[in-house]
């Protein structure tokens, strides 16, 4: 008998080839999942930046980032569930022998700018990062790069992208359930992503910010809510917004609003504060106490939109748009317009955003402490505090404007394990089995510490 | 002129019956062989001679005086070296031919525990057999034979039953059991199949240990072989019945205490003034009221104080005596220990078997009934035993036989990390001032009142039952419970061919299949989210043997024993999860269309392997003294990339009995040295050559493709084990005393590992040909009979390993950068278990304490530091040594035997303490401070505590801290090496005191042959241990990942009554 056994090795139950749009597909829901997950083994910014507070299990609100092993859980979540997929889809539109040039060019140039904006989360959080090495399975030890040179690379890679786009060409389609496919919007996000970018290295590199805010402004950026890239989660479980998962079929009672956070907008009547949170067992608003155990009952809690299990994932918007056109005129960019005007657009995009009124919004722009013309401090207070507020249950976001604009300042919690973390750790696994790398990275930056301050963050 | 004699054959050193002796007419071809009792029956001519004859006895020559005959046999030291011996494939060799180590356990030694798990009978009996077993009721048993040589692959023994592999898990052979179950992220030990086999059909386990004893076997051999021969029908009519009850409680030393003095609550800083209440106006006066922190698991909360009145969780629940009502708040007067109830088993059996000239029949049945410790938990085992041969000539004999074993199970044990698992509870989260009684009374009430049963002490909120984190245990137990059952088939239909008297062909085909349905629930109410789901799994194996043996005497000097055959294995395991999506709809009905939202595609699984192999080897024995053994077997393997899946297993022995140069010295009964070498293969792991990708369910109507996390290799070698023995055999003063040690030397190189790798890859895992694990080893076993008499008797049996295993190598990359470990196993707590380079296999790292000097360094915050990585060796699951030490008596008919089983170092991570002490359950995190203050007072009031530890400077540290709230003692302020305990401990495993009434006695009771009476103890005493408050044995599952505890189980105390008549 001279049957080949070895084909009994071909699993029938798994195919060894799949449509790249439904890789591509996969990697997008989860990088959406990871950014709007309130998973305390993955997502807890919306915790270190006091939007919210824990109620018995408090280890995360005092930053404690080492039991769960969250930078583990956010490696893996990026590195091998987001940007894997990502690299493959490409792969695989690539080596397409039945996909439209131009459909394959702008499939290819969409899933790059899903990583392009994968690759900002880790570098913003890590620092040095694998990226030259990274998504080699050839390579199983692959080396950290600099921060800032991977960051510059990036811009290179979008710009590429954008001129790749084809409005007249083919695209993605259903497979894309942010913008359906559509070129000309991802032509927009690319450049709204650009600008945000660039705004992120200003303090670092101003000569290059100034270059890449102005060019990603004058080739067209977000004009409206509608703009706005929303990740369609589903209205079923398993497809659904994480933080339903984590808030609602658990059942469990981990989160209450944070002091810190529901104060700030009681101050101001901050007319967001009825769509951010519900109202306590008092009738009023009230955040848990930062770092402390807190009753779920007595405070205030998300609000009951936010914990839809179709509640989209926002992946970038206008409203932090406007907010970084203001930095951007008040840095002296040429963008147009005043950082006033960009300031009130941002803050009425927000509210608009989240259920607001038009008449709320002017009138919350004109109470004193909100007003640019009155409002506390320099340009980066005014707006990092504004936006603080605004990229409420965008946790990551706020982690890192909160830093590059040091402010506002947020109070030490109760028991802190450290100071502000201002990066994370490196993940066990990296200390496990990527040592050599792992240890020369952590040299880099005067020792894996999460208050190494990483390169976008000057002072 | 024939004359019927009856007689009775006894042995002169210890009295009893001997079974099995041979009975001639002398100088004819008539003869029988002697029953259980030792008697016979014969027809025999008037004034003729017997011959009377059994291994290791001198033969006796009986003339015939009359009609019964009393026959002692007297042991002969000398014969030791023509005890036959089996071997792999079943071969027989004599005890001189035999050049490898063995050792070999009578069916009795092993059922007269009377467990349902056969394996634990072995525990502590054998060298350089490691067994661990778990407490769940029918949970797995870890068996390993000479440490673990694999860092992934299964390193479980391989068990033969008649010649025949039998399953013992998934096609990796490792265990059933699901890798989250493994790692400790919740699911129930669905047990090892291995427990399938029913003790009382065993008539001797022989243990193979090293790879020369094994290769014959192939790549399932590698790790060793536990050699299982079923009871074979003698001549005559034969019925054994047994019947037999034990009952079971837990061991408390293996439980945990509870502290007195404070309830629930993690501490100050709720709603009351005092801050350890809730404050909420519960009875509708307007004035708030003391609640007790309902949602809070954990016991940190106010000093108990029977005179305050606090509406704890039964003021909650309607129809419940303390409904609407504050109570004074104390300590529970039912703590969790009440929660287990007795362990009662009972078990029968009955084995008919006749043997005649033409063939034989054996006809078993057993039931056996095992209830748990926990409420709703039982395994009903029912097998039958059928086997029968025909010789259809002198030379051709057809035989089959065929195996069944249902077992169905009911609310087996929650194991790891999830709410299934009530004793993860009760260790790690719980409040002292709830009452288990309690909350039985309120679980019953809850049903009667119509609601769903769930009325926990773990509210969300007063005014809002729903259970929050943990369910009301009953509810636990008796609504989120599992069933399952399997059925097996084991059996095989073989014809075998004397060609000659020195030639024999065997040709069989045996099947081996069991499918197995696991119903889990979760009911409405619970917490998390209700849902049904079921798993069917089914596995096949076919074996097809041809085998043709050689056992020819070349002139009067040379013996050679040779075989040659061939071996096809054919294996399939399938699988089928389905589980609901969102909830269930209507409570009660557990089906899978009883669905709150369209459920997703089931998982499925098919996997098949096929290994075909041809095999010689031969056995040349020059003298009965001089033996060198050879075999040779080649592999094809369908899990291996076409072209490269040929792999050849070469051994070679050597054996010399140099007590038959010695023959004139008396106090020499036998000495033999042997020495062996071999190489044994193994190849991939299914499916481990292609990549492929799992689809996903679609989102919005845009299907979803999940890359799978581990990288395929389609260019993996099959992995290499080499193993060197040398071994002596020696025994003295006419068998009395005893010894046989050896030495090994093992070295598996090239494993195949799906190695844990950088996620910056875009994997988490590759698998790779990587790796090289030593393991070096003595086993000894020693044993004595002090004293010898007719009457009264001790024998000793001393056995001892000591296993030594190291990560020589681990894979290197292109550019020569070598991994510096491996990480098998991510649990709870940032613990891994891992392969570490230098290290032995099977390391746990994470945090460990910063020292100075050897002293731990507490930091200026009165905390003990901690190193800021997690990569540290803080324990390693192996254990120094291990050992046994067993006692028999007898008297008369009067035997009494006990087994010390002991297990020296190796380490254990406690999830229990990890969490436990951080809640505030144990009393060492309360009780009186160095000032001989409650601690848990505030610093302010005299409280508080100064960890032991120098500071930064090297001198005592003097800061005070608070422990007024959770975290002193557990997770949140100290390393994982604070709860890296030893695991060694020295038990009493087994005692047994057993009587055989007289034959006097059961000679007047008719059919009735022999009665014995046996009174078992089994896991009755934990003489000495270091982890507290759990088993240092206990662990997760059977499998790679040992050394951590997650909710683990406490050690079962079980006595056991057995009465076994033979007719």
């Amino acid at each position: 008998c001279t049957k080949d056994i070895t084909s009994l090795n071909e699993n029938p139950k798994a195919p060894a080839t799949v449509p790249a749009t439904a890789l591509f597909t996969q990697g997008q829901n989860t990088l959406a999942s990871n950014l709007s997950s309130a998973n305390v083994y993955l997502n807890i910014f919306r915790l270190i930046e006091q939007q919210w507070q824990e109620t018995t299990y408090i280890t995360e609100s005092n930053y404690n980032i080492k039991d769960n092993k969250i930078p583990d859980g956010i490696w893996t979540a990026f590195y091998r569930d987001v940007l894997e997929p990502f690299e493959q889809a490409k792969a695989n539109f690539a080596s397409s022998p039945t996909l439209a040039a131009g459909t394959k060019k702008n499939s290819i140039a969409i899933a790059d700018i899903m990583q392009v904006y994968s690759y900002y989360y880790l570098l913003t959080t890590f620092g040095n990062i694998p990226y030259t090495d990274a998504l080699n399975i050839d390579n199983k030890f692959p080396k950290y790069d600099d921060a800032a040179t991977v960051y510059n690379a990036l811009l290179t890679r979008l710009d590429a992208d954008i001129a790749n786009l084809d409005e007249a060409e083919g695209s993605l389609d259903n497979a894309d359930q942010v913008y359906g496919g559509d070129v000309a919007s991802w032509r927009k996000f690319a450049n709204t992503f650009k600008l945000k970018m660039g705004i992120t290295m200003a303090d670092v590199d101003n000569a290059k910010a100034k270059s890449v805010v102005e060019a990603a402004v004058a080739a067209g950026v977000f004009t409206s809510n509608a703009d706005n890239a929303n990740f369609k989660f589903a209205t079923n479980p398993p497809n659904t917004n994480p933080v339903w998962v984590d808030l609602v079929q658990s059942g469990r009672l981990d989160f209450v609003a944070g002091k810190t956070f529901v104060d700030a907008l009681t101050t101001s009547a901050d007319p967001r504060i009825g769509l951010y949170f519900t109202k306590d067992a008092a009738g009023g608003y009230s955040g848990g106490k930062i770092g402390t155990k807190n009753s779920y009952d007595a405070f205030s809690k998300p609000s009951v939109a936010l914990t839809a299990p179709n509640f989209p994932g926002l992946l970038l918007d206008y409203s932090e748009t406007e907010f970084n056109l203001a930095e951007a005129v008040e840095r002296g960019y040429n963008v147009g317009g005043t950082a006033a005007t960009h300031y009130n657009n941002a803050i009425t995009a927000s509210i608009l955003y989240w259920g607001g009124t038009q008449a709320a919004a002017t009138a919350y722009i004109a109470t004193p402490s909100v007003a640019y013309a009155t409002a506390t401090g320099d340009y980066k207070q005014k707006i990092g505090y504004q936006k603080w507020l605004a990229l409420y249950n965008r946790g990551w976001d706020a982690w890192v404007e909160n830093r590059r604009l040091d402010y506002p300042k947020l109070p030490a919690p109760a028991n802190p394990v450290s100071d502000f973390p201002v990066r994370f750790n490196y993940p066990v696994s990296e200390q496990n089995v990527n040592t050599v790398n792992y240890n020369d990275a952590a040299a880099k930056i005067g020792g894996d510490e999460v208050t190494s301050k990483l390169f976008f963050d000057k002072n | 002129q024939n004359i019927n004699v009856t007689g009775k054959v006894t042995a002169k050193d210890d009295g009893l019956p001997i079974i099995g002796a041979s009975v001639g007419v002398k100088g004819t071809t008539t003869g029988t062989q002697t029953k259980t009792d030792g008697t016979f029956s014969l027809s025999v001519p008037s004034g003729g001679v017997l011959t009377v004859s059994y291994i290791g006895y001198a033969p006796q020559e009986v003339t015939v005086t009359g009609p019964s005959l009393n026959i002692v046999l007297v042991p002969s030291a000398k014969q030791l070296g023509e005890v036959v011996v089996t071997g792999a494939l079943g071969l027989t060799r004599t005890r001189n031919q035999q050049a490898y180590a063995a050792q070999q356990v009578s069916g009795d030694e092993v059922s007269k525990t009377r467990s349902s798990n056969f394996v634990e009978g072995l525990s502590g009996k054998v060298s350089g057999l490691e067994i661990r077993q778990n407490n769940g009721l029918g949970s797995s048993t870890n068996v390993v034979i000479r440490g673990a040589k694999s860092i992934f692959n299964s390193n479980q023994a391989l068990f033969v039953v008649d010649g025949v592999p039998f399953n013992n898990g998934s096609p990796s052979g490792s265990t059933i059991n699901s890798s989250d179950q493994r790692t400790g992220r919740g699911g129930y030990d669905y047990g090892s199949p291995i427990q399938d086999i029913n003790p009382d059909n065993i008539e001797s386990v022989t243990v193979l240990k090293g790879a020369a004893a094994s290769a014959l076997y192939g790549s399932q051999g590698a790790n060793g072989v536990i050699l299982i021969t079923t009871k074979k029908a003698r001549k005559g009519l034969g019925v054994v019945v047994n019947t037999g009850v034990s009952v079971g409680a837990i061991d408390k030393s293996t439980f945990a205490k509870y502290q007195k003095e404070y309830g629930g609550g993690y501490g100050p800083g709720y709603e009351d003034p005092s801050g350890y209440f809730w404050y909420r106006d519960v009875n509708g006066d307007g004035q708030p009221d003391l609640v007790t922190p309902l949602t809070e698991d954990a016991s940190y909360g106010a000093a108990f104080d029977p005179n305050l009145k606090v509406y704890q969780w039964n003021a909650f629940y309607k129809g419940l005596s303390t409904y609407g009502q504050a109570t004074p708040w104390v300590a529970a007067a039912n703590d969790p220990s009440t929660f287990f109830q007795k362990a009662v088993s009972n078990n029968q059996s009955i084995f008919i078997t006749s043997g005649g000239d033409n063939g034989s029949f054996k006809l078993g049945y057993t039931r056996n009934n095992d209830s748990g410790i926990l409420p709703n938990s039982n395994i009903l085992k029912n097998s039958i035993n059928f086997s029968g041969s025909h010789n259809i000539t002198n030379k051709l004999t057809a035989a089959a036989s065929i195996d069944y074993t249902r077992t169905d199970g009911l609310g087996r044990y929650g194991t790891g990390y999830q709410a299934e698992n009530v004793v993860g509870n009760f260790r790690q989260w719980w409040q002292v001032n709830t009452d288990i009684k309690q909350q039985k009374e309120a679980y019953y009430n809850s049903l009667a009142q119509g609601e769903n049963g769930n009325a926990t002490w773990n509210l969300s909120n007063f005014n809002d039952p729903t259970a929050i984190y943990w369910n009301n245990p009953y509810f636990a137990r008796y609504q989120n419970y599992e069933s399952d059952s399997r059925n097996r088939y084991f059996g095989n239909v073989s014809l075998n061919y004397k060609a000659t008297d020195w030639l024999n062909i065997l040709g069989r085909v045996t099947v081996d299949n069991w499918n197995q349905l696991q119903d889990e629930r979760r009911a409405v109410g619970t917490t998390g989210v209700s849902s049904y789901s079921r798993r069917n799994t089914g596995w096949n194996e076919t074996d097809f043997d041809l085998i043709a043996s050689v056992n020819k005497n070349l002139g009067n000097d040379f013996n050679l024993k040779a075989v040659a055959g061939t071996n096809i294995r054919k294996q399939r395991y399938q699988d089928l999860y389905a589980i609901t999506n969102g909830g269930l709809v209507v409570p009660g009905i557990y089906a899978l269309s009883n669905s709150l939202n369209t459920p997703d595609a089931p998982t499925e699984a098919d996997q098949r392997r096929q290994v075909n192999g041809v095999y010689a080897g031969a056995t040349l024995t020059y003298k009965n003294t001089y033996t060198l053994d050879g075999t040779l077997r080649r592999d094809v393997s369908s899990t291996l990339p076409k072209g490269g899946n040929a792999y050849y297993y070469p051994a070679v022995s050597a054996g010399f009995v140099f007590s038959e140069l010695m023959k004139d010295q008396d106090w020499l009964s036998y000495g033999k040295l042997r020495a062996n070498y071999a190489e044994v293969g193994n190849d991939a792991p299914i499916f481990s050559t292609i990549d492929t990708y799992t689809l996903g369910t679609p989102i919005n109507g845009a299907p979803q493709a999940i890359i799978n996390a581990t990288k395929n290799n389609p260019n993996l070698k099959p992995e290499r084990t080499t193993s060197s023995e040398f071994g002596a055999e020696l025994s003295f003063f006419n068998g009395r005393l005893g010894f046989d040690g050896t030495y090994y030397v093992n070295k598996t190189v090239d494993q195949i590992i799906p190695v844990t790798i950088s996620a910056a890859t875009g994997y988490s895992a590759a698998y790779l040909n990587s790796g090289t694990v030593q393991n070096k080893g003595i086993e000894l076993t020693l044993n004595g009979s002090p004293v010898r008499s007719k009457d009264f008797s001790w024998k000793i049996d001393l056995n001892f390993t000591r296993n030594r295993s190291k990560v020589l190598e681990l894979f290197k990359d292109a550019s020569g950068q070598q991994a510096q470990n491996l990480q098998i196993g991510s649990f709870q707590g940032g613990v891994t278990i891992n392969a570490s380079l230098g290290q032995p296999l099977g390391t746990i790292r994470g945090t460990d304490f910063v020292y100075l000097n050897g002293q731990r360094v507490v930091g200026d915050d009165g905390y003990y530091l901690q190193t800021s990585t997690a990569n540290n060796v803080i324990g390693n699951s192996n254990p120094k040594w291990i050992g046994g030490i067993n006692n028999t008596f007898r008297y008369k008919n009067l035997t009494l035997s006990f087994l010390i089983d002991i297990r020296k170092g190796g380490s254990v991570f406690s999830l229990d303490t990890y969490y436990g002490f951080d809640t505030g359950l144990y009393p060492e995190t309360a009780g009186l401070n160095d000032l001989g203050n409650p601690s848990r007072l505030p610093i302010s009031k005299g409280g508080g505590v100064i960890v032991k530890g120098v500071k930064e400077d090297g001198t005592p540290n003097t800061t005070r801290v608070e422990n007024t709230g959770s975290g002193l003692y557990g997770y949140e302020t100290n390393p994982n090496a604070a709860f890296v305990y030893d695991a060694g401990y020295v038990k009493l495993r087994q005692a047994l005191i057993s009587y055989s009434f007289p034959q006097s006695v059961v000679s007047k009771l008719g059919p009735v042959k022999g009665i014995d009476l046996s009174l078992i103890g089994r896991n009755l005493w934990i003489i000495h241990k270091n982890l507290p408050y759990a088993d240092p044995e206990e662990s997760l599952s059977s499998g790679n990942l040992q050394g951590y505890q997650s909710g683990a189980y406490p050690t079962v105390r079980t006595v056991a009554l057995n009465a076994k008549f033979t007719f």
